[in-house]
């Protein structure tokens, strides 16, 4: 009852702003412009930036979050449609971290309205692992739906911003294929194990990345297993990291660089990381940004990370602003460059004016960024919040 | 024969050092050398769990290891448990709910919880992962359940923690319970705005949080 609720509200506050053109996008670079001026050195009109909305853009385009199951079209329409509305600089055919997995057999629960889950892993047994098949892209699972959904997105936008579809890392996927909880007893009790279940993960990744590939977008990888709140830095170094690295190689290797998002807490993995050489990480609002800029700053460009729950979700378009402003402050002079961006996916009911929020400090801030200006916007903004 | 000091280090160790199979063999040893289970629980198994913790926090332990001591904790106390003296196990206990809310599937942190809650001497009842919201407000009326602790590692799903409190509130029994929430994209300022009676951001500290709300509860009686 609540949702339906929620829903109506929702579609009655796209009603409301439908006719509105998005003034501030008005004399903007395109986000692949601006890309281009980026690489080259050239003068650039603002920070790239992404709020980082992931199946929220169901409520943008005003469908339910299973239409991106079997709907191609809609997943796609429906990614371009938030694009348009708040113009962030980075599109990505993203719904759920279950697409690998249970294109390998595992079971998936698919509400209404809501982000898919896991129902059952691909197997119960260690003894099953020889059993299990590398995916095929092209027919296993949603994979067909999500490559369709790139296809579309790549032809629609792709000449003004930056396409890219989500790859699971190799690591995190194969917990979902024999179960969480079963899959960390054994790097303790059967290594062997592990290592082959993260090999038969890793083939499917890259087949998946290939597929991504051929289509003409970027892969993203995702590995929050592999994060220092779940295991230790020599368990990510002994079982997650050859498999992680075999994949950014193999991106590499297809000429795309790549950005790879690990949630929780990273720093103790931060050199590991970018050794790999990913163009890109992003980092949780856990770990520290001035921290990372000073660790890994000078070897890869670094993304995040505003509070997706406290701030973005929970707060007031004022607090996104000041969230916004401190982490540009913080990194704005990192060497290999700074995009402001939530530290994970959004709440799917996250508020519209909080996205939009984050978007208009960045454009406020302008470029190049003038660190006494954000300063005073800092204080400017502190203030108003001391005053409610 | 050992003394009991020594097997009690001995069971603490095995929850420590992962041994969840010679645990078993310690605690037979415990039982059969006449010493009272209650002991070698607290200050055998629980005392372990509690130097797991103290590992975790210290970033020695992570999640895999944690897993391991706490099945060697639980193998224990099916062994000691049948042994418990009447009086003992009927002891009236604090009853939590505990589970992760609907749309999400993580439940190592819930399970962390559960198993510190456990040790510390809650009565938990353990809904699972990917639980339906009406599912929290049915088991807390049918157990008459002290508090609700919920759970989601995933930002998507952090509405629905809310929508428990409603549900609560239209069944007539939100002062009859605490709620309290957590997990990674949970923040203090999260569990103000849906009204919870708490927030922690580890294990650890959601065995003080129970603590302090069921004491201050107590003496709200008392009073």
């Amino acid at each position: 009852m609540i949702r339906f609720y929620e829903h109506d509200q929702i579609k009655k506050k796209k009603c409301e702003t439908m006719g509105n053109v998005n003034l501030s996008r008005v004399n903007e670079m395109t986000p692949v412009e601006r890309a281009a001026a980026m690489a080259k050195g050239k003068a650039i009109d603002r920070l790239p930036c992404n709020p980082n909305v992931a199946n929220g853009v169901a409520r943008v385009y005003g469908c339910k979050i299973s239409e991106f199951n079997s709907d191609a079209k809609t997943l796609a329409a429906a990614q371009i449609a938030a694009y348009k509305r708040f113009g962030y600089d980075s599109v990505r055919i993203f719904t759920d971290l279950f697409t690998l997995c249970e294109a390998m057999g595992a079971k998936v629960k698919f509400p209404d309205d809501d982000t898919a889950d896991l129902l059952e892993p691909a197997i119960y047994d260690v003894k099953d692992i020889g059993k299990l098949q590398p995916a095929s892209p092209y027919k296993d699972g949603r994979l067909p739906v999500h490559l369709d959904a790139m296809k579309y997105l790549i032809e629609e936008v792709g000449n003004e911003v930056g396409c890219s579809g989500a790859v699971v890392g190799p690591f995190t996927n194969a917990f979902f294929l024999l179960g969480v909880d079963d899959t960390l007893k054994l790097i303790t009790k059967n290594p062997e194990a592990v290592h082959a279940l993260c090999r038969v993960s890793l083939e499917t990744c890259k087949n998946f990345a290939e597929a991504v590939i051929h289509l003409g977008l970027t892969p993203t990888i995702s590995e929050p297993m592999s994060s220092c709140t779940v295991v230790s830095p020599k368990t990510f170094r002994e079982f997650s990291a050859p498999y992680l690295k075999e994949l950014v190689d193999f991106i590499k290797s297809r000429g795309k660089g790549v950005i790879m998002h690990i949630c929780g807490k990273t720093s103790h993995i931060w050199e590991d990381i970018a050794d790999m050489n990913v163009s890109g990480f992003s980092i949780d609002n856990v770990a520290s940004l001035t921290g990372c800029k000073k660790a890994i700053g000078n070897q890869v460009r670094i993304l995040g990370n505003v509070d997706p729950g406290g701030i973005v979700y929970c707060g007031t378009p004022l607090d996104v602003r000041l969230k916004t402003l401190e982490g540009i402050a913080e990194c704005y002079d990192s060497p290999k460059g700074y995009t402001p961006m939530s530290g994970c996916s959004l709440p799917v009911e996250t508020p519209f004016e909080n996205i939009q929020a984050m978007m208009d400090t960045v454009r406020d801030v302008g470029y190049p960024v003038i660190p006494e200006n954000v300063a005073a916007m800092i204080n400017d903004c502190k203030t108003q919040i001391n005053n409610l | 024969m050992k003394s009991k000091e020594e097997i009690l280090k001995e069971l603490s160790d095995c929850v420590v050092d992962m041994e969840d199979k010679l645990v078993c063999g310690v605690a037979e040893e415990y039982i059969q050398a006449g010493y009272p289970a209650l002991d070698g629980i607290n200050e055998g198994l629980v005392d372990g769990m509690q130097r797991t913790a103290e590992l975790y926090e210290q970033e020695e332990y992570f999640i895999p290891e944690l897993l391991i001591c706490s099945d060697a904790m639980y193998n224990g106390l099916d062994v000691l448990r049948p042994h418990l003296l009447k009086t003992e196990s009927r002891q009236e206990k604090h009853k939590i709910v505990i589970g992760v809310v609907e749309g999400d599937t993580h439940d190592i942190g819930k399970n962390l919880v559960r198993i510190m809650l456990e040790a510390a001497g809650y009565e938990m009842h353990d809904l699972g992962r990917d639980v339906a919201l009406q599912s929290f407000v049915d088991k807390a009326k049918e157990i008459n359940a002290n508090v609700i602790a919920m759970s989601t590692l995933m930002s998507t799903t952090m509405p629905g923690m809310g929508q428990v409190i409603e549900m609560l509130k239209a069944e007539g029994i939100r002062d009859k319970v605490k709620v309290i929430i957590g997990g990674a994209p949970i923040s203090p300022a999260f569990a103000q705005k849906i009204g919870a009676d708490g927030y922690s951001a580890t294990a650890v500290d959601a065995v003080k949080l129970v603590d302090k709300l069921m004491r201050a509860e107590s003496e709200k009686i008392g009073a």
